[in-house]
């Protein structure tokens, strides 16, 4: 705050006031903007624990603890089998994805070539799609040409070949690591493959790290795919799809559903918990410098 | 441009000693480094060609035929056009909500995020514990925060109306009400606001502490410095935030359509289908037009309308992000 | 040189994309029905159906087939909807329906002329099935579009209203006297309204479009009218006025019970319109529309008062047609390209006509039997208050909903339009009508 602080005396005084006040108007937002983002939370949990009346009435916290609700919702016909979809495009989509991805990143910061401008602009302008833009042909595709429908490939199979957002990451980091790396490991006759695996990915692991977070993350979120390639065919519903159709589909009030959705936030959250430098890195990886 | 050849080592094509064999050597080594290129860069070319512009070529054409999927695709040439334009009733209030959205909902983001990442970077005790917390609603899946706050804000038995009517404030309807469902929507999406606080925690800590002694030497006060000396700063990633906010608001597909699934309370059995946009076409967004006039109504054709406007809007404002954020290219070249 | 890499590409995609495009362009053309209906073979049946009661009766219903059909087995899935079904009818392939069942009778018109559904007049003309002498007219009327039967009736519902016999002797009406007219039942609504603060604790009726079951088609049935198009397929909308009457009266009733804004908040208190806890169940409203199924669920919900069943009540002048009602039912049909059809077909038959496999189902889920030959049987299990469903079934002035060529879109926009006229948001009512019977007429010509 201030350079000098006055030690002594009524301006001591006041500048320790003005600092103690500071101190409490900060914590004291802090303190409330914590409750909003925590506070759902707590309400969510609050209700998942209600009896199935209780959860059409206004009441806040439960008369009963029903921790059988969550039995429940795993006993639940298909809350398994979303799982384990959501694990295997997850898990599936994050391996491709980082496997196809590392070389076209490589390539793009190290290798120069005519069009690499261009190819770059590409990337970003993929980024930036809607997949609403592409849907049409690409579902007719899928279900008429190759008869996939019904399942989760349509969503697996593309992530074999690059994904934008990684391949823009992975590029951006790779231009920090310096040249000279590179050039002496050409020097010594290494071919680039070579270079790549044994010389950058272990510079890159945790820009790899950030990548392969956000990929599982983008496949354990999404809803679209899964809406139009798998909703007629409840085996192949992941969590995302599954958790809206909830409440609908067995008829259960706001009670079971609200297990539902804490059993479907709470992995995330703990994974976060486990891997939370990769995660910040991640993120301030896309954000902060060019 | 630049060459076509890789960097560095071409220097010495030793070996034999006439021109022609050092011109074929380099022929050949120039061959193979483009081999090399196109094989390292093959699986996104690939992807490019299969996934982007068959796609998109495939888009455009539907947009001219009727096709439903189960006869063969005749040709109508721009009556689809005319129609989503001037005939579907959806069609403008979904690209006004969508306006809606970049604007509204994008700057209140931002302007909170930046709030909150301010908030975080002057918070000395537990501050590790703060920012789990403010980070976490952002960790949450799009589907089950969405869910979470169509309940939170249920009119009838939702804690939030219990509590503000407790307090005796007006309770609005929420995603019932279509004047609250956008709100509603922005709300949740501030609550998610995890992301932006890192990034902007990041650009805050990242000003230089010297500017700050120095304007307070000239003494400035506290507002003063927040404009010429942390604004101007952290001006490049406010512009990150903003542009990325309304690629995202372009896209906005989950949230509103899950909350106004389940709002409406909408089962299928009664003879009614159910049409996006609850309450009164007042979340509808482009990215749900082509759901529903695809997948719904199984008119392809608009459907790819629907699309191609949508590619419009994203594009145009990729090419502004790349043409102000030209370091984000430029490094490296 | 990395120029040719480059174009190389662009090249391939380029070609790549005409090859995938001749390949879309074809469409599906519908296989012929060649299979061997008496080899062994797996079908796939998908039905809409989702309550656990229901669920069971169906797989009910398909072991008694299996044990007629030894050799074909069946697939059953269940909660399925007509987006999904549609979806998957246009998708084919080895993980699609070869049998389905819909409920939403307006969508036959655009599953019969998309040919979204196999034409099942081969099938019919085959087996010598004589339908005027199986189903009833309406039933048969419903299920086919201009000429084109690509579907079956599977079981019929009706509806009609049920009351809180408890709640009326409460509020001082005669438990065996509902309201016969809409002006009796707003009288009969209000009198069963108990207030709770600034809601409800009970609520006389729950008007709103968007309650459980209360939407325009089965409102609209319960006014005179002559269609919801004339001979030239345009939407009467606007030039029939009972359909300003109809929203006109429910704008009344919705405003003399509390206006939208209450009511609709009341509604979003409700639980589940399958679950345990509909809120007629739990005695949140005292009367309800509903079709006949809703006694089972009644019975097996264990409701702790008395329930009474009626016809809906008509409007004030059309006195005389008191016991009429909106009619429809589930649907069958064959998914084209399936290449099990004739195997498909028995299903569908044994399910549609065989008369016990009909009062079987029947019974297991209180809907009414869709054959003539059910209708008459005496094994037809049911509770006295059933039998008022059978009436409205059988009542001469009982409508249906139209098939049209863009299926149920036209009723979704007129519930559209209804909503926002029960919002008050509509000025003038008539001019409103006149517009959306013009979008009507547009979605339809631009589907055609």
């Amino acid at each position: 705050m201030t350079l000098t602080a006055p030690v002594t005396g009524t301006a001591a005084r006041r500048a320790r006031r003005t600092a103690l006040l500071h101190w409490i108007a900060v914590h004291s937002l802090g303190i409330a903007a914590a409750l909003f983002f925590v506070l759902p939370f707590v309400f969510v949990v609050l209700t998942s624990l209600m009896s199935d009346q209780q959860a059409l009435t206004r009441d806040l916290t439960p008369d009963s603890w029903h921790f059988g609700n969550y039995l429940k919702v795993f006993e639940t016909e298909g809350f398994l089998t979303w799982w384990k979809n959501s694990l295997l495009y997850a898990g599936l989509g994050t391996v491709l994805v980082v496997v196809s991805s590392l070389p076209v990143a490589y390539a793009l910061a190290k290798f120069r070539f005519r069009g690499r401008h261009l190819s770059l602009l590409l990337v970003i302008s993929m980024m930036m799609l809607p997949p609403q833009v592409v849907i049409i042909p690409m579902y007719l595709f899928w279900a008429q040409q190759m008869d996939l429908s019904g399942s989760l490939w349509p969503l697996i199979i593309p992530m074999a070949f690059g994904d934008a957002f990684a391949i823009f990451l992975l590029r951006q980091f790779l231009l920090t690591i310096p040249d000279e790396y590179v050039e002496a490991a050409r020097i010594d006759g290494c071919g680039e493959l070579r270079i790549l695996l044994r010389v950058v990915l272990p510079m890159a692991k945790p820009a790899v790290a950030a990548v392969a977070l956000f990929q599982f993350f983008y496949c354990w979120n999404d809803y679209f795919g899964p809406q139009i390639y798998a909703s007629e065919n409840p085996a192949a519903w992941t969590l995302s799809y599954g958790l809206e159709s909830f409440k609908g589909a067995h008829h259960t009030d706001w009670n079971l559903t609200m297990a539902a959705t804490v059993l479907v936030m709470a992995p995330v959250i703990l994974v976060f918990f486990f891997a939370q430098k990769a995660f910040v890195e991640g993120v301030t990886l896309t954000g902060v410098k060019g | 441009m630049s060459t076509d050849t890789l960097p560095a080592t071409e220097a010495a094509p030793a070996a034999s000693g006439s021109t022609a064999a050092r011109r074929n050597t380099l022929r050949s080594r120039r061959r193979s480094n483009a081999l090399r290129t196109l094989a390292f860069m093959s699986p996104w070319l690939i992807g490019f060609g299969f996934f982007f512009v068959y796609p998109l070529v495939s888009t455009v054409y539907f947009s001219l035929m009727k096709y439903d999927g189960l006869n063969a695709p005749e040709w109508r040439g721009l009556d689809n056009w005319e129609y989503v334009f001037t005939s579907f009733p959806q069609f403008w209030p979904a690209l006004r909500n969508t306006l809606w959205l970049c604007v509204v909902m994008v700057s209140c983001r931002v302007v909170f995020g930046l709030g909150i990442g301010m908030l975080i970077t002057k918070i000395k005790t537990g501050a590790g514990i703060f920012r789990t917390l403010f980070y976490l609603p952002f960790l949450a899946p799009p589907v089950a925060s969405t869910l979470a706050f169509v309940f939170l804000l249920n009119p009838g038995t939702g804690p939030v109306n219990t509590l503000l009517e407790a307090i005796g404030l007006p309770a609005p309807a929420w995603f019932t009400d279509p004047a609250w469902a956008k709100p509603a929507l922005t709300l949740l999406a501030v609550w998610g606001i995890g992301d932006l606080m890192v990034i902007f925690m990041a650009a805050l800590l990242d000003v230089p502490k010297e500017q700050y002694e120095a304007a307070e030497l000239d003494g400035a006060n506290a507002r003063q410095r927040f404009r010429h000396i942390t604004l101007p700063n952290i001006s490049p990633i406010i512009l990150f935030a903003v542009v990325t906010g309304i690629i995202g608001a372009m896209q906005y597909y989950t949230q509103p359509i899950v909350a106004s699934k389940v709002a409406s309370g909408v089962m299928g059995g009664s003879g009614v289908t159910f049409v996006p946009g609850y309450p009164d076409d007042s979340t509808l967004t482009l990215p749900q037009l082509v759901y529903s006039l695809g997948f719904s109504q199984f008119n392809y054709g608009a459907a790819c309308v629907v699309a191609l406007v949508l590619f419009a809007f994203s594009m145009a404002f990729t090419a502004l992000l790349m043409r102000r954020r030209g370091g984000l290219i430029g490094s490296g070249d | 040189m990395s120029a040719r890499p480059r174009r190389a590409v662009a090249a391939l995609a380029a070609t790549a994309s005409i090859a995938l495009f001749a390949g879309a362009c074809t469409g599906s053309a519908g296989t012929r029905a060649s299979d061997d209906p008496k080899a062994e073979t797996t079908i796939t049946f998908w039905h809409g159906w989702s309550a656990p009661a229901e669920v069971k009766a169906i797989e009910d219903n398909v072991a008694r087939f299996t044990k007629a059909h030894p050799n074909i087995k069946v697939k059953v899935v269940g909660n399925i909807n007509d987006d999904k079904l549609g979806q998957a009818l246009r998708a084919g392939g080895s993980n699609g329906p070869d049998v389905v069942a819909s409920f939403t009778t307006a969508n036959v018109g655009k599953f019969c002329h998309t040919g979204a559904l196999a034409d099942l007049k081969p099938f019919v003309e085959k087996d010598k099935l004589d339908l005027d002498k199986i189903f009833p007219k309406v039933l048969q009327d419903y299920t086919q579009f201009e000429g084109k039967r690509c579907t079956l009736p599977l079981l019929s519902d009706a509806y009609g209203l049920y009351y809180n016999k408890d709640a009326f002797r409460e509020a001082g009406l005669d438990p065996e006297a509902p309201p016969k007219t809409w002006s009796e039942f707003t009288k009969a609504a209000k009198a069963l309204t108990k207030a709770k603060g600034d809601s409800f604790e009970r609520l006389g009726f729950m008007p709103n479009y968007l309650g459980y079951e209360t939407v325009v088609s089965h409102y609209m049935s319960q006014w005179g009218h002559g269609g919801y198009f004339d001979k030239d397929g345009r939407s009467t909308a606007a030039s029939d006025p009972a359909f300003a009457e109809m929203m006109t009266y429910q704008k009344s009733l919705v405003d003399a019970l509390g206006g939208f804004q209450k009511l609709d908040k009341y509604r979003t208190t409700f639980g589940d319109e399958w679950g345990a806890k509909h809120p007629f169940q739990t005695g949140q409203v005292a009367m309800q529309l509903d079709g006949e199924w809703r006694l089972n669920f009644i019975k097996d919900a264990k409701v702790p008062f008395e329930v009474g069943v009626a016809p809906l009540p008509v409007a004030d002048d059309e006195v005389a047609e008191y016991g009429k009602g909106y009619l429809s039912g589930t649907i069958m049909g064959i998914a084209p390209q399936s290449e099990k059809q004739n195997a498909a077909w028995e299903l569908v038959k044994y399910m549609t006509t065989d008369t016990e496999a009909v009062v079987n189902f029947a019974n297991a889920i209180g809907n009414v039997p869709s054959t003539l030959d059910a209708l008459k049987s005496p094994d037809l299990k049911f509770d006295a208050r059933f039998k008022t469903f059978l009436d409205i079934a059988r009542h001469p002035k009982s409508t249906t909903s139209d098939g049209a060529v863009n299926g149920s879109a036209y009723q979704d926009t007129l519930q559209k339009f209804a909503q926002q006229y029960e919002k008050g948001q509509v000025s003038d009512l008539k001019k409103g009508l006149a517009d959306t019977a013009a979008q009507i007429d547009r979605d339809i010509a631009a589907a055609k």
